[in-house]
């Protein structure tokens, strides 16, 4: 087997690794934001592209979500295909009408004669001792807009293939990363091309006792507390739907339908949010092989803490998912 | 005006019926006439007809209960009608919430109080699986982390099942009836037997000629059973002592001559009965017969169908018996059993003749009758077999 095959790269590597090979491939894919040129981004995630492409192609913006968001859509309509960088994704609030209004709504309203391939990457997950507004993971809010695609990577090997893409769908996509992967976790990437589609859930871990739903952030804790319920002697299926939307409802049911019993885990707002969508559709899809009721885990409905123990009890951890998993299985 | 719905009595002696399942829900229209409820007597499974329309509420009484004769189980009111005050219990506060929504919404239930302990919670998969495979979840102990029913404990359940009854059928309402009740008979009843063999050439001729008249009068197809039951209860009017029932150790005298008839129904046996049979002309008796056999076999006879039975006759003659001995159904004293009617080689005036030749055997209680008396019954019926149509005049 060649050296290649068992290439590991960190996230941000994956993330920048396919930003690279895309503006190579594509002289229409440029990258805008705060500090995405000489800084690399606070997050060191872009280290290396200026040197590449050119102060042209990765430009830094002013302070100004709104402003350099509506600059990518027209960029975007009129031919060029951004990459725009939302470096903590609190601040996607104050791009939601250049996303949700314009970027969302322009290829349905034009009938179909302008498009938006743009691309939206930003960050989301807590316990980076942020607080309450660089903490938040709001990929709900879109993945509530008809129009937008939701991609929410776990892996390195995921970012990589769903952000290229993402770059070449010719529709507006946002794309959230775990800003605590970016650097900690690693894992194998080819150095062959390849590319993910969308809507295609991935099975990180085969089961047959208890399906854990996880995005993004807690697909690692998932993998965690099925290693402990393992000891415990139950299995556990991990499956990580990688989109929000389009979302693979038909493996999600599926799962459910194998294992009788679940637990959708998202670092967002359960109130309303990625969890509930996940539940619903699984709850009308595998209600009559349902053991138990489908649980949700997700963020503590409360502003996120500054005060790391705080913190760090608004997020679901193993061991709460385990000791979630066991008494769902009658076990605890 | 509300309408009780009350555990009715379907024969003399019955104290107590088994409300095996409604066929309405708590809050559903009803119609009068449309099956209520399913109870079970010592001798039966029976549907019970709504006695009137309206709403169903107050259903006090949940599937499987033992209820006695008599006693309220629902009410029968008009659509915004409130319960009546006696059937609301006086402990509870529950007067305003058992009023009935006026559009009568079906399946809304309103007692949720009295049905919570009897429903026990199951998963959605659980309760698919105990439904197609067969379980009985209210036997089912739940194991879910608050006693809920969970998928495990139906499919435990189920295997259990599988093994101690692997070639084994489940028994039907009328089966599980069927085996109690013989059991009771034949442990408890002292039965004799008598056999007589009898020239059914008269009941031949007999059903040949009569049989024109009343298919155009009754529009009704005469068979030996009808004429079996018209001969035997005109016979039985002479020997009150077969007629009689055994009761707690007295003998009564049944005032009417009811004749049960043995029905082969899917997974038993029932008796449905031809009232004063002794009073019934052979055209009725026919017709009462065939309608009798028709809901038999649909599954739909009423409570007054099978009540009351006095003497009860049964005929394997179609199925090619000869003869047989029958088990007496208390607390009747005796029942009669009818092998087919066949040529047989016999002596006709000292010559070798063949002659259509019948077995009658009589089961008696010997606590009510003795071999001469009831000798004397069964000589007269043979007699009677001999001369009908002067029987039947």
């Amino acid at each position: 087997m060649p050296e290649a095959a068992h290439r590991e790269l960190t996230f941000a590597q994956a993330v920048r690794e396919a930003l690279a090979e895309e503006m190579r491939r594509d002289s229409r894919v440029c990258i805008f934001g705060e500090d995405v040129a000489e800084a690399g981004t606070p997050f060191k995630v872009l280290s290396g592209l200026v040197e590449e492409f050119g102060t042209e192609r990765v430009v830094d913006t002013p302070i100004s979500e709104a402003g350099f968001t509506g600059l990518a859509v027209g960029a975007a309509m009129t031919g060029l295909r951004p990459v725009v960088d939302i470096m903590f994704g609190d601040f996607i609030t104050l791009t939601m009408d250049q996303m949700a209004n314009q970027a969302a709504k322009v290829h349905y309203m034009s009938g179909g004669k302008w498009k938006v391939p743009m691309v939206m990457r930003t960050t989301l997950g807590a316990t980076r001792r942020s607080a309450a507004q660089h903490s938040q993971s709001l990929h709900a809010w879109f993945s509530h807009v008809p129009g937008l695609k939701v991609v929410l990577p776990s892996t390195p090997y995921d970012a990589k293939g769903l952000l290229k893409t993402a770059i070449r769908d010719e529709n507006p996509v946002v794309f959230f990363e775990d800003k605590m992967m970016h650097h900690k976790l690693k894992g194998p990437v080819p150095s062959e091309e390849y590319t993910i589609p969308f809507g295609v859930a991935d099975v990180k871990r085969a089961g047959s006792d208890i399906t854990l739903v996880a995005t993004s952030s807690m697909v690692q804790v998932a993998l965690g507390a099925a290693a402990l319920l393992e000891a415990a002697g139950i299995s556990a299926e991990v499956i990580d739907p990688r989109t929000t939307w389009p979302l693979d409802e038909a493996s999600l049911i599926e799962s459910a339908r194998k294992t009788s019993r679940v637990i959708v885990m998202d670092e967002g707002y359960g109130r309303y949010g990625v969890t509930a969508e996940i539940a619903a559709v699984i709850a009308e899809g595998a209600f009559y092989d349902l053991d138990a009721p489908v649980k949700r885990m997700g963020a503590m409905h409360v502003p996120i803490p500054f005060s790391p123990p705080l913190e760090d009890a608004t997020v679901p951890t193993e061991q709460s998912v385990f000791e979630a998993a066991q008494a769902l299985c009658g076990r605890s | 005006m509300a309408i009780s719905v009350v555990m009715p009595a379907l024969e003399i002696a019955q104290e107590t019926g088994t409300l095996i399942a409604w066929r309405k829900k708590e809050g559903e229209q009803v119609a009068k006439g449309e099956t209520l409820l399913e109870i079970e007597t010592d001798k039966a499974v029976m549907e019970i007809e709504a006695p009137g329309d309206g709403v169903l509420v107050g259903v006090k009484v949940h599937e499987g209960a033992v209820v006695p004769v008599g006693q309220t189980i629902a009410w029968i009111v008009a659509p915004g009608e409130a319960l009546p005050a006696e059937a609301v219990p006086s402990s509870t506060t529950t007067t305003l919430s058992a009023t009935v929504p006026a559009r009568a919404a079906v399946g809304v239930a309103h007692t949720p109080h009295q049905q919570d302990a009897s429903v026990a919670k199951i998963s959605p998969k659980a309760r698919r699986l105990a439904r197609e495979r067969g379980v009985d979840i209210s036997k089912v102990r739940g194991s879910g982390p608050g006693g809920e029913i969970v998928a495990a404990d139906v499919l435990t359940d189920a295997v259990q099942h599988t093994s101690s009854q692997r070639s084994a059928e489940p028994l039907t309402s009328v089966g599980r009836l069927m085996a109690e009740r013989t059991t009771q008979s034949w442990t408890t009843v002292p039965h004799f037997f008598l056999v007589q063999e009898i020239d059914a050439s008269a009941i031949v001729a007999a059903r040949e000629h009569l049989a024109p008249a009343i298919e155009k009068t009754n529009g009704v197809k005469l068979n030996y059973t009808d004429l079996l039951i018209a001969l035997v209860a005109r016979v039985l009017a002479k020997h009150l002592r077969l007629n009689s029932s055994w009761s707690d150790g007295n003998i009564r005298l049944n005032p009417e001559i009811n004749i049960g008839v043995a029905m082969a129904v899917d997974g038993g046996v029932v008796a449905a009965v031809i009232h004063q049979a002794d009073r019934t002309k052979l055209g009725e008796i026919a017709v009462q017969r065939r309608d009798l056999t028709e809901r038999a076999r649909a599954g739909r006879l009423r409570p007054s169908d099978i009540a009351g039975a006095t003497f009860t006759i049964t005929n394997l003659g179609m199925y090619n018996v000869d003869a047989f001995s029958a088990i007496i159904t208390p607390p009747q004293a005796a029942i009669l059993a009818v092998g087919r009617i066949a040529d047989r080689v016999v002596p006709v005036n000292r010559q070798p003749g063949i002659r259509p030749m019948m077995t009658l055997t009589l089961s008696c209680d010997h606590r009510v009758t003795d071999g001469a008396t009831a000798a004397t019954f069964l000589s007269d019926v043979g007699e009677a077999f001999g001369e009908p149509e002067k029987q039947l005049s």
